[in-house]
Formats: structure tokens, C-alpha cells, sequence
């Protein structure tokens, strides 16, 4: 008996309210108290409340009484909300039959409602649009209404509209999820298959699998395989989340809830895999698993070379948690012992930074992101370069690959100039544009990764005013004019300020280098050279004169204590620097290459 | 040792200081940040009864009346007092403590502030030594800085203390100003030469936050000062300076050459030499008994501490906010950066031994060693003394900051 069932999630913008909304249901249907209430009870760190998004998505089982009379099980699954998570979207998409699409409502729609909407769409959702925020005084919701309907092809009158903040018509929203979203159509007899959709890691009881049952029936006492990693899992328990873990023994055929893994990590049992019963496996594996695959790359360096075990550590917890995170040691002639870690996408590395500084407290320095190369080599090898230090010889290289992206930015028509001027800029090609809604286009390119990284987002929202957004997904691997451009402070080269370029790029990405480099490197007690160097000869080259003032004034009425304070800042400062030979190179400068405006 | 007062010997080398604040200014500078106020001028008479209470507070527990060689009224604008309220302040302190022959008193002086019978006041008061904030003698200088006074008045100012029989004249100038040039800062140094005092302080202009002068700078109005620049004003005064008979003896004070220094500052050595002062008045500081001290900044509650406050144990007096113990380590770092300061003679190494019972050799052996390789500390007195090279005396802060030990 599935038919009191409904397994829906929420799509939407970052910011278009989501997680106020999920607030309002959870309460409306008396899962959490008033008292209760925290603030968005589904993003539960810190890091994502600032953020304004969903890093790990949650799963709350609801008892909601419809005007039907009857009591409906509503399972709600919160979806990542950032294009760096695609591929778990998906798979919280595939344990639903339905989807909640928000629309702020003086906002519209934007580039990452499209992007999940079509998702949804692929995944077969039913979906039901609603518009929030109407309360606003910049609300046009008939606008928005006009939008959706030109989107979904449904009348606009009866799209819901809400203030999820207020409450008001709320309980529209979970009539429609009963009324509209489909139950769930497993068979209770076949052999279990569960989908996992999402994990975290709980020091108590392991990994947390969060799973849709999709056949059979889930039962505490059974034996469990995961059948991409092959593991055995004997649940240490089973239940749903009311928000809080609740255990039962069984989990109903249909029915959303977690299995307690007992497991070390959260890569033994991956988002998208298959679990079934060791006693009565299912013949084959769910549709649709894949391994999560980095596509930034970037060294993570302590500060304090003394920090680099508690690094590790950290990055070993993290990695519990987060089975996209990659990472490996790394030596730097600069920075000395580090790791290199490969990320989903430059979100994703924004995060783990922040997770380490925040809730490691570490001072780390995160080298210029870089994407992995595919190099042919003369002697006919390919090899896979994701650190630009490591980039054989030119003379030993036949061809330098490089990945590809499809991108979708969503912009007012106002903008459309400076949009398509920044794309062609960063080597984007022009694919199609569509007009989904009114004043409103879609442009598609294709885009080399490497462009993406740096600063491409900070750039489309200045020129649009922040009102572009933008989504991408790989593409392809693609032959590149690429060359590696490195740099050399007092005649050293600097492995960490290794880029790799296009050969055309290679000059003034030279010159803009060298020159944030001169405004960043401190005057030092000697001149300092800072060259760019790149296919066999010194492209750019500036000199950062040496110090010759540096002396505090007078002490009035003897209060050395001001003046100590003062040195005490210079040391620190001087602590933070890096050695390269014998230049003091300030952290920022890592970072150097990210921040280049165009000249 | 001369930390724990009980034990203070008579004898100028382990003698005190004492530091007065006077927080009164007629008008504020554009690029002051001190512990002064503007237009407040009617609360001084109960400023300087408030300063004398202190006085008499503080020493109140001590068994015998310190010896002291150097007695400095700074500011803000001391020459705001009357001569009667400075014979009042000196008054006090010649009764609670034991004013050595020959003590150094000395006063800042606004030049916009001075008349002859004031001066004279001022010097049979017991004042024998005289810094005027000159500054600048450019007159547009002196407009942007907010100065009250012009160079006309700094050239009667001098001529005025001479008549009121002071002998000991110091100037003070400043430079590294916005729009400053390197003639126009040696047309200034050529005028306080030609003034003739006794004593030179010069001080490179720094834009403290928030001051109208920094804000003006911020937001484009005047150019950044550059400090190559400034290294070069530096580097030219210390040329003229020299020739004119002036002798460098700290990073930014030359004194006429004359036996027994005499013309260099005592007061300020006493800080230079890692010494005992007393703070007396508002925000003022101290350093006693290896604790640093600092009063209450402001102005009012200054007062009331010292109008109500008991005797509390040496060296805490009525307004003292902030007492904080120095380890024998931080005395030993405060030495070096403080005696690093004076150009000529530096720091004796065996004096430190003797001092502290450490030898700086074993502890700071090789920070000297790689700032001796920097060119920017030298040996000197026969590898008895390590000192500022010229050029380490434009870097300072690089070599200091080597003697700050966690
Ligand atoms: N005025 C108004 N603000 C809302 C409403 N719903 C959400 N917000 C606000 O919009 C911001 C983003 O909401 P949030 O639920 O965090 O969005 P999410 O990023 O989609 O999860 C928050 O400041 C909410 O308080 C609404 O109905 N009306
Ligand atoms: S005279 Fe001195 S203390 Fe007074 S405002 Fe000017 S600079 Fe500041």
C-alpha cells in the first residue's frame, strides 16, 4: 500500500526560499514544534545558513491529515542547490515521483531553476509551481505566473501563489502535494533495491545513508550489500527523519528514510549506489550510478608548517563526509608539505576552504584552482596533468586536452552585449539562445573549464549587476593551443604560480601577473625581480625596489606599548610570508591569479 | 637593581623620570592623535589640582622620596598653564620627591602660544629646557597641518625664550608631508638651523586613521606621502645637520656636540636606556617597579579618579587603569629595540649582562648575525656595542621586530 505516500522535493533558486518554506510545512503539519523551530531546520551547518544553500540534502518524513480526511506520509528531499552538485540533485530527483518548483516572485526565473527544472523534467517529475515571496512589494507575480506558465505550458492562474515567510496560503502548497504529485508504484514482493540519494557521516553510528526504498521492503534485521562498492553492511539501525533520527524496524516499500551504516566513510557508500539484501539481492543495480569526479584541482598548503598533520586530519574528516572530495600529498618548493585536492567545481572548493579555516581553524593557502590536463605524449603515452608544475616539456608533448563545458547563463536582455562579450572573451563558442520567459534569454556555450575557474562567475555578476546566473555540466575533453606560463621571483621559479594557458592568452596573462605580483610582494631589504617566462623566454618582467624607509617615529609621553603592538603585527606578518630562495612572498600572492582584472 | 623602588640609590644613573600630560590644545592639529582636547581650556585649573592630588597619591606609600633627574611637561599644549599652575605642579613634586642637582625640566611649546612674561614665568618656575613644535617654516605647510601658529612666530618664539634666559632650545619638525618636496623640507631644516637651538627632533609624518590630514589623503584630495621620498629628506637633514655642528645621537634627535651630551634629551634617554618614569596626568604612561602603567584617558573621569581615589600600593597611583607586569624576558627585548634607537652608542652587550644577568649574544645570536649580514645592525666600541648602520636607521622596524620574543 503505497498510495498514502508522496516523495516530493523542492527546486529553486539559491534564495528564492526553500528552506523557509520547508520551515512552514514542517510546522503546518505539526512535525516540529513552534517551539522547536529553529531557523531553517534543514540546513543544519553554519556554512550553508551564510551561504544561502544547501550543501547536503536531508529527507523529513511528514504526517499530514488532508481535506481528503485521509493521513498521507509527505517525504520531503532537499536537493543540493548548486550547479557543482548536479549529479546528487539527480539522485535526489530520482527518489521522488514529485517537485515543488519556487519562484521568488520578484525575481522570476533564474539560470539554476531552469537547469534543476529540467532535471526534474528528465527524472519524470510532476511538478507544481509556486511562486513565494508575494508579500514583497516588488512582487509581479502575474509576471512571474506568465513565465511559468510559458515554461511548464500550464495555466498561470493556477499556479500557487505564497509567502512562505508569512505563511500565507502555505497549506495550498501541501493540498497540491497530496492532490497532484503521484504515489510511488514499487512492487513489496521483489527483491529489495534501495536508492541511495544522500549521506553524512555520524561519529556514532557511521555513515548515514539516506534512501529511497525503491522495491521490497528495507527490515532492520537483514543483512545489507551496497552493490557498486560490494560492501556489506549490517545496519547498526534503520528509521526516517522527524527531523530529528527516529529508528523503526522496518521500512516500508515507498517509503524515504536512513540506514545507520556502521561504515568509516562515506565513499563506501556512495550517493546513486544500490542497496539490497544479502539474503535476496536483487538481480541488477538501480540506473544512473556514477563515480563522483573531480574537475578542480588546487594545493592546500598550512600556513604554519607545524599544521600540516592537524590538515591532514581535517581533510580526512571532511572527506568522511564528502565522498567528492579528493586529495593527496603534494610538495611545493614554495609552500613547502601540502595536499592537492580535486573538487566537484570551484563552489565545492570554496566550501572545504571555508570548512577548514572555520571549523579546523587553520590558517591554510589555497594555490590558483587548475583543471586536469590529458597530455599526449611523444612517446605515444597520455598522461593526466592537474598541477601546471607537473607539465612535461614542450618539446616532449604532442598535444595538450583539455575538458569542455556546456554553459548555461540565464540574463535579463539588457545584458545580453556584456554577456556575450565575457564568454567570447574566455574562448566561449556560442551553441543556441532560447527565450524561455519574457525579457528573459538562455544563452548556451561551450567553454573551456580553465576559463570557468577564474573569476568567470564574479565577472558575469558584475556586468549584469547580479542579475545573470549561470549552470554548467562537462562536456567534453578538447586539443588546446596551450602552453605553461610560469613565473620567477629573483630569478627562482615559483612552482606554485604555474599556470597552464592558451597560447594566445600567454602574453598579457604575463604581463597582468606580474604586475598584481609587483603591487602584492612587499618591498623587501634587497630589489626582487618577478618575471613571467613562458615557450623559452621572459614575456614580462617588473622589479619590486628595494625597502629604504621603515622606521617608527617617536613614543609620546613613553607608551612603547603602542609601538610594540605595531611590531608585533609587522612579525606576525612576517610569519605568514613564504620563503621562495630568499624572497618573502605574501599568502595572497598564491591567490594572485584569480584576482587578474582584465587590462 | 634599580626596579624595586625600596632599594633606589641616589645618583643620577638610577635616577626617575617624570612625564606630565597636559591633554589641552587651543585648536587641533589636522593630523594629531593624541590624547588631547580643543576648547576645553576651563578645566584646566582643576586639571592641575587634580595632577598634584595625583602626585601626592601616588608617592604616598613610599618610605622616602625618589630621587629624580629629568622632569618633562608634555602634551597636547603644556604651554597652555599659567607659570603659577607649573610652580604649583613643580611645587608638589619638589615635596614628595628628591629633585636632583642639575635636573632637566622640560616643556613642549605651542610657538602660538608664548609671550615674553609667560616664558619668564615658566623659566623662574624652575623650567630649564624648551621644545617648540616648529614643524615646518613653509607656510602652506603649516596651514594644512592646522598649525596655530606661523613661522614668524616660531622665529619669536626662539627669540623670546632666549630673552626669557632659556639656554637649552629644542625644535621639532616634521616631514614626509603630502606635497612636501625635498627643497621645500631643506629650506625648513636650513630655518631651524639659522634659529640655532640646542636640540633637533625630526619626525617623519605618520597618517594616523581617521585624522582629518589621513582623510584628506584617503579620499584623494593630497597625494600619498612616498617614502623614498621621505628616506631622502631624511638622509639630506642628517647631511645639513651634521655640517651645522649637530651631532645624531638617536633615529630622530641630533643635539649640538658639547662635552657630556650635554644638549641631548635626558628625559628621552631615560626611555632610550630602558629606565623608571613616573606618567602623571590623563592617558599618561609609566613605567615602575617592572609594571607598565596607563591612567584613565579621559579627561573627566581622570579628574574625578584622582579627586576620589585613596593611596593604593606603589606604583598604582588614583587614575590607573592598565598595570601590567613585565617579564624579565620583555625587559630584556624592550632593551634592545629602545637602545637600538640610539644611533651613536647602540647597545652595550656587557651592560645587558650586567643588567639583566643574560648575555643578548646567547639570546638573540642569530638574529644579530643575520642582521649584521642584512647590513643593517654593525658592531661597534671594539665588538662591545652593536648599533644602527646608516642605513639600518632607515629600517628600524627590520630590525626590531627581530627582538620581540614570543
Ligand atoms: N519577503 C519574503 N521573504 C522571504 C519569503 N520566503 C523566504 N524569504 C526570505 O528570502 C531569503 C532566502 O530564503 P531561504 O529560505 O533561505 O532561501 P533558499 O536559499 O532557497 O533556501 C531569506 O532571507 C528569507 O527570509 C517570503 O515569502 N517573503
Ligand atoms: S598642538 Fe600637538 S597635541 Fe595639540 S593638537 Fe597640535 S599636534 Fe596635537
Amino acid at each position: 500500500m503505497t498510495t498514502h505516500i508522496r516523495n516530493f522535493c523542492i527546486i529553486a533558486h539559491i534564495d528564492h526560499g526553500k528552506s523557509t518554506l520547508a520551515d512552514r510545512l514542517l510546522q503546518l503539519t505539526g512535525t516540529i514544534s513552534d517551539r522547536e523551530m529553529k531557523e531553517q531546520v534543514l540546513d543544519s551547518m553554519d556554512l550553508e545558513r551564510e551561504k544561502g544553500v544547501t550543501i547536503k540534502a536531508s529527507a523529513v518524513r511528514m504526517v499530514y491529515t488532508a481535506k481528503d480526511g485521509n493521513e498521507y506520509h509527505l517525504n520531503l528531499i532537499d536537493t543540493p542547490g548548486h550547479v557543482d552538485f548536479s549529479y546528487e540533485v539527480s539522485r535526489a530527483l530520482a527518489a521522488c515521483e514529485g517537485a515543488l518548483l519556487i519562484v521568488d516572485a520578484s525575481q522570476g526565473i533564474e539560470a539554476q531553476t531552469l537547469a534543476n527544472l529540467y532535471l526534474a523534467l528528465e527524472a519524470d517529475l510532476t511538478i507544481i509551481p509556486v511562486i513565494n515571496k508575494i508579500d514583497l512589494i516588488s512582487a509581479r507575480p502575474d509576471e512571474v505566473a506568465e513565465e511559468i506558465s510559458n515554461l511548464l505550458g500550464c495555466d498561470p492562474d493556477t499556479v500557487l501563489r505564497i509567502s512562505a515567510k508569512e505563511g500565507l496560503h502555505v497549506d495550498q502548497v501541501l493540498e497540491a502535494i497530496v492532490t497532484q504529485v503521484p504515489p510511488p508504484h514499487g512492487r513489496q514482493d521483489e527483491p529489495l533495491k534501495a536508492l541511495v540519494f544522500d549521506s553524512h557521516y555520524d561519529s556514532y553510528k557511521g555513515t548515514v545513508a539516506y534512501v529511497r526504498v525503491v522495491e521490497g521492503q528495507l527490515n532492520a534485521q537483514d543483512t545489507l550489500l551496497a552493490m557498486s562498492t560490494n560492501i556489506v553492511i549490517r545496519p547498526v539501525e534503520i528509521g526516517y527523519f522527524s527531523p530529528v533520527m527516529k529508528p523503526t524496524d522496518l521500512l516500508d516499500n515507498a517509503e524515504v528514510g536512513y540506514i545507520a551504516t556502521g561504515l568509516k566513510s562515506v565513499s563506501e557508500c556512495r550517493v546513486g549506489d544500490t542497496i539490497t539484501s544479502v539474503k535476496n539481492p536483487a538481480a541488477e543495480k538501480l540506473p544512473g550510478y556514477q563515480q563522483a569526479k573531480p574537475m578542480v584541482y588546487a594545493g592546500i598548503y598550512p600556513v604554519e608548517g607545524e599544521d600540516y598533520l592537524d590538515l591532514k586530519d581535517a581533510l580526512g574528516k571532511l572527506q568522511m563526509n564528502d565522498a567528492s572530495l579528493v586529495y593527496e600529498p603534494e610538495t611545493s618548493q614554495a609552500l613547502n608539505f601540502g595536499f592537492r585536492c580535486g573538487f566537484l567545481g570551484l563552489f565545492h572548493m570554496e566550501i572545504i576552504q571555508e570548512r577548514i579555516e572555520r571549523e579546523y581553524d587553520l590558517d591554510i593557502v589555497i594555490t590558483a584552482p587548475s583543471v586536469e590536463y590529458e597530455v599526449v605524449l611523444r612517446t605515444g603515452e597520455t598522461i593526466l596533468v592537474d598541477s601546471p608544475a607537473d607539465l612535461p616539456e614542450e618539446g616532449d608533448i604532442v598535444e595538450i586536452r583539455e575538458p569542455w563545458m556546456r554553459l548555461q547563463i540565464f540574463t535579463p536582455t539588457d545584458f545580453y552585449g556584456t554577456v556575450m562579450e565575457l564568454a567570447t572573451k574566455r574562448r566561449g563558442i556560442f551553441v543556441e539562445q532560447e527565450y524561455p520567459a519574457p525579457n528573459r534569454v538562455q544563452l548556451v556555450y561551450e567553454i573551456p573549464l580553465s576559463e570557468l575557474i577564474v573569476d568567470f562567475f564574479d565577472d558575469l555578476k558584475t556586468r549584469t549587476r547580479g542579475y545573470a546566473s549561470m549552470d554548467y555540466s562537462f562536456g567534453e575533453y578538447r586539443p588546446g593551443d596551450l602552453v605553461k606560463l610560469e613565473i620567477l621571483v629573483g630569478g627562482d621559479p615559483v612552482d606554485a604560480l604555474a599556470t597552464i594557458v592558451h597560447r594566445e592568452d600567454a602574453y598579457h596573462r604575463g604581463q597582468a601577473l606580474v604586475s598584481k605580483l609587483k603591487e602584492l610582494i612587499p618591498r623587501q631589504l634587497f630589489d626582487v625581480a618577478i618575471q613571467a617566462y613562458s615557450t623559452g623566454r621572459v614575456i614580462s618582467r617588473a622589479n619590486v625596489k628595494a625597502l629604504r624607509k621603515d622606521v617608527l617615529a617617536k613614543c609620546y609621553g613613553g607608551d612603547i606599548t603602542r609601538k610594540k603592538k605595531l611590531l608585533e603585527k609587522q612579525k606576525k606578518g612576517k610569519k605568514r610570508m613564504k620563503m621562495v630562495g630568499n624572497v618573502e612572498i605574501p599568502q595572497e600572492a598564491f591567490m594572485a591569479v584569480l584576482k587578474l582584472e582584465d587590462k | 637593581m634599580e626596579h624595586s623602588h625600596d632599594s633606589v640609590l641616589a645618583g643620577s644613573i638610577h635616577a626617575y623620570s617624570i612625564y606630565l600630560h597636559t591633554p589641552f590644545c587651543q585648536q587641533r592639529c589636522t593630523y594629531c592623535d593624541f590624547n588631547t582636547v580643543a576648547g576645553r581650556s576651563s578645566l584646566i585649573p582643576r586639571y592641575v589640582h587634580a595632577l598634584c592630588t595625583e602626585i601626592v597619591t601616588t608617592t604616598a606609600n613610599l618610605h622616602q622620596p625618589l630621587p629624580v633627574h629629568t622632569v618633562y611637561f608634555g602634551g597636547g599644549t603644556p604651554s597652555l598653564l599659567q607659570p603659577e599652575q607649573v610652580q604649583d605642579i613643580l611645587g608638589t613634586i619638589s615635596h614628595v620627591f628628591n629633585l636632583l642637582p642639575g635636573v632637566e625640566i622640560t616643556m613642549e611649546a605651542n610657538p602660538g602660544t608664548l609671550e615674553l612674561d609667560r616664558l619668564a614665568g615658566y623659566h623662574a618656575a624652575g623650567i630649564n629646557r624648551i621644545s617648540l613644535g616648529m614643524q615646518t617654516s613653509n607656510a602652506e605647510e603649516l596651514r594644512m597641518l592646522g598649525r596655530i601658529h606661523t613661522n614668524a612666530g616660531t622665529i619669536e618664539a626662539v627669540d623670546l625664550a632666549r630673552r626669557a634666559g632659556f639656554t637649552n632650545i629644542s625644535l621639532d619638525l616634521i616631514y614626509s608631508l603630502p606635497c612636501q618636496n625635498l627643497a621645500s623640507w631643506k629650506a625648513t631644516v636650513q630655518d631651524a638651523v639659522e634659529l640655532q637651538p640646542q636640540h633637533l627632533s625630526l619626525y617623519a609624518l605618520k597618517l594616523e586613521d581617521g585624522t582629518p590630514l589621513a582623510l584628506r589623503v584617503a579620499s584623494g584630495d593630497l597625494p600619498e606621502p612616498d617614502p623614498d621620498l621621505a628616506a631622502d629628506m631624511y638622509e639630506a637633514a642628517a647631511g645639513m645637520l651634521l655640517q651645522n655642528g649637530y651631532a645624531q645621537y638617536e633615529i630622530s634627535n641630533w643635539a649640538l656636540d658639547a662635552p657630556g651630551q650635554r644638549f641631548q634629551s635626558r628625559h628621552n634617554r631615560q626611555y632610550w636606556e630602558n629606565r623608571p618614569y613616573f606618567g602623571f596626568g590623563a592617558g599618561a604612561h609609566a613605567l615602575l617597579a617592572e609594571q607598565r602603567l596607563v591612567n584613565l584617558p579621559g579627561l573627566t573621569a581622570y579628574i574625578k579618579a584622582c579627586e576620589t581615589t585613596q593611596p593604593a600600593e606603589f606604583p598604582r597611583g588614583p587614575a590607573t587603569t592598565q598595570a601590567t607586569p613585565r617579564t624579565p624576558q620583555e625587559a630584556i627585548d624592550d632593551h634592545m629595540i629602545l637602545g637600538l634607537r640610539l644611533t651613536e652608542e647602540g647597545v652595550n652587550l656587557a651592560d645587558v649582562t650586567i643588567r639583566y644577568g643574560i648575555d643578548p649574544l646567547e639570546c638573540f645570536g642569530s638574529q644579530i648575525a643575520l642582521l649584521t649580514k642584512q647590513g643593517l645592525l654593525e658592531f661597534t666600541n671594539n665588538h662591545l656595542a652593536i648599533r644602527l648602520t646608516p642605513r639600518g636607521r632607515l629600517l628600524g622596524n627590520q630590525v626590531f621586530y627581530h627582538f620581540l620574543r614570543d
